[in-house]
């Protein structure tokens, strides 16, 4: 079991995503140690973006500025409750060759998080089949670690 | 007047003798870039990997209730060296949507994606076999073998009889084969790649051995988190078609002369697909004999499922479990032998 004390929390511009942020800020706040890390990650261009002249580095550019505002927007959330700004960090990333969820679990993994947490949007099961839930397939593969499901 | 100086000698006896130059009006041209497909006509040469295809044709495809398409991009066509009959494949990039009630999935003709796939199972008899070659525009041109069978859906109709002896004769043999189709979109999947057009008339039964194998790579989707959805839903949707030998909307369960009202009566909206809530999936209600393990398989892919398939592995060996089952309980049957209790009712 990784150390709890570290928290991974994704993200995205969401109100759901900003209620586990504040969740989180309100459970972890008397905590003595702690570490937050806020992390973003982002899909992979569709099949046609190349085709249709696209490029790779233009496309992380803009999703990364666009994730950085939210991330700076949950940052100052939890400062304001009162979270040493040296308690956070920051992450932003393509999912390159692998889902989102799997990309959030290796991060997990290679950062040794011990909690990690997650709103959850309530999709249908017709949606859930299609589209996949983040939130659904890390409680499906919380082992070795913690899973906060914010609702 | 065909002008036959323009060909080369090598190609010019089969050339001269097929029946596509008795009929046509005009100077048959050589195509070396595909780009502009729908120019290209019949009686046309496509000039590729340095072998002249004849154009005699194209396949056609339609999605179903629609009548067939021709496909410009996809010309049969006859190898004007050899006398061997291809399909080609040339690139037609498409996007569309399709939709599921309020859901929407963006779908995309992906020439790359296919040729990625070709390679990859070149030799593998669950799927159909060609090469990519670029022509002089820098085309992916797919050359394709003819594959010698007919489609799934068509082979299950010709098997004759009723539903239920199809169901006791000959619907174990179908699965079985499935099975192996089933391994081999997981050989894809492992592999990073998608079939992406998965339907029943996409598994040619050959002709020589009975076998399954699958045609038609070239849709993708864009679904990041869930890159196999499409696939998985495929295959629920050919299961489903295997273990009924029809499609049945609730409509179809009404007009059913040994079902009708009563079981029309009995469908609730979880019965039916989970998508897209047209086509019963609990097939046990329309035919009670129907193992209710097998049942449960096809209950995932409905509305009424608490639980979804993650993967096709997992989906592959519920059903393999169930088919081997069905085997056993076939053997004693058959033998006479007796064996400890099936877990079918």
């Amino acid at each position: 079991m990784d150390d709890w004390h570290r928290f991974l929390i994704a993200i995205d511009k969401s109100e759901t995503s900003m209620r586990a942020v504040r969740y989180l800020g309100q459970m972890v706040r008397g905590l003595a140690e702690k570490h937050i890390c806020l992390l973003h990650v982002y899909p992979e261009p569709p099949p046609d973006f190349y085709i249709k002249g696209g490029r790779l580095d233009r496309y992380q550019m803009l999703r990364e500025q666009r994730a950085d505002q939210f991330i700076q927007e949950a940052t100052i959330v939890l400062e304001g409750m009162g979270i040493n700004g040296r308690d956070i960090s920051q992450r932003i990333c393509m999912a390159e060759g692998r889902t989102i969820s799997q990309m959030v679990l290796d991060i997990r993994k290679e950062g040794k998080f011990g909690t990690v947490v997650t709103g959850k949007r309530g999709v249908s099961k017709a949606e859930e089949f299609l589209f996949g839930s983040i939130s659904n397939a890390l409680a499906r593969h919380s082992r070795d670690f913690t899973a906060w499901i914010v609702g | 007047m065909i002008d036959w100086s323009y060909f080369p000698l090598r190609i010019l006896p089969r050339l001269q003798a097929h029946p596509a130059m008795r009929s046509i009006r005009h100077q048959p041209r050589i195509w070396r870039d595909t780009s502009n497909f729908t120019s290209i006509d019949y009686g046309d040469i496509i000039l590729v990997d340095n072998r002249y295809f004849l154009v005699v044709g194209y396949t056609r495809e339609g999605r179903f209730g629609i009548d067939d398409q021709p496909k410009q991009w996809v010309p049969k066509v006859h190898d004007l060296e050899t006398g061997e009959s291809n399909i080609l494949k040339l690139v037609f990039h498409e996007t569309y949507s399709i939709k599921f009630g309020e859901l929407e999935v963006k779908c995309y003709r992906s020439p790359e994606k296919e040729a990625r796939v070709i390679d990859l199972v070149r030799g593998n008899p669950a799927f159909m076999q060609g090469y990519t070659v670029l022509d002089d525009a820098d085309n992916l041109v797919r050359i394709l073998d003819v594959v010698p069978g007919k489609r799934l859906d068509t082979y299950l109709q010709q098997l004759g009889g009723t539903h239920r002896q199809y169901f006791e004769e000959h619907m174990l043999g179908a699965l079985e084969r499935f099975l192996v189709s089933v391994r081999a979109i997981s050989m894809l999947h492992s592999h990073g790649l998608k079939h992406g057009d998965i339907r029943r008339d996409h598994i040619f039964v050959n002709r020589d051995d009975g076998s399954f194998l699958w045609i038609d790579f070239d849709y993708d989707f864009y679904l990041p988190e869930r890159p196999y959805a499409m696939d998985l839903l495929g295959l629920g949707n050919v299961l489903l078609y295997i273990v009924g030998r029809q499609n049945f909307r609730p409509q179809d369960v009404l007009q059913h002369p040994e079902m009708g009202e009563k079981v029309f009566s009995s469908l609730r909206v979880e019965d039916m697909a989970l998508l897209a809530r047209d086509r019963v999936f609990n097939l046990k209600k329309l035919y009670p004999y129907i193992p209710a393990r097998l049942n449960d398989i096809l209950l995932h892919f409905s509305a009424g499922t608490s639980v979804i398939y993650d993967t096709v592995d997992e989906f592959h060996d519920e059903l393999a479990a169930c088919v081997a089952s069905l085997r056993r309980q076939t053997a004693v049957r058959v033998t006479g032998l007796t064996a400890s209790p099936g877990p079918f009712p």
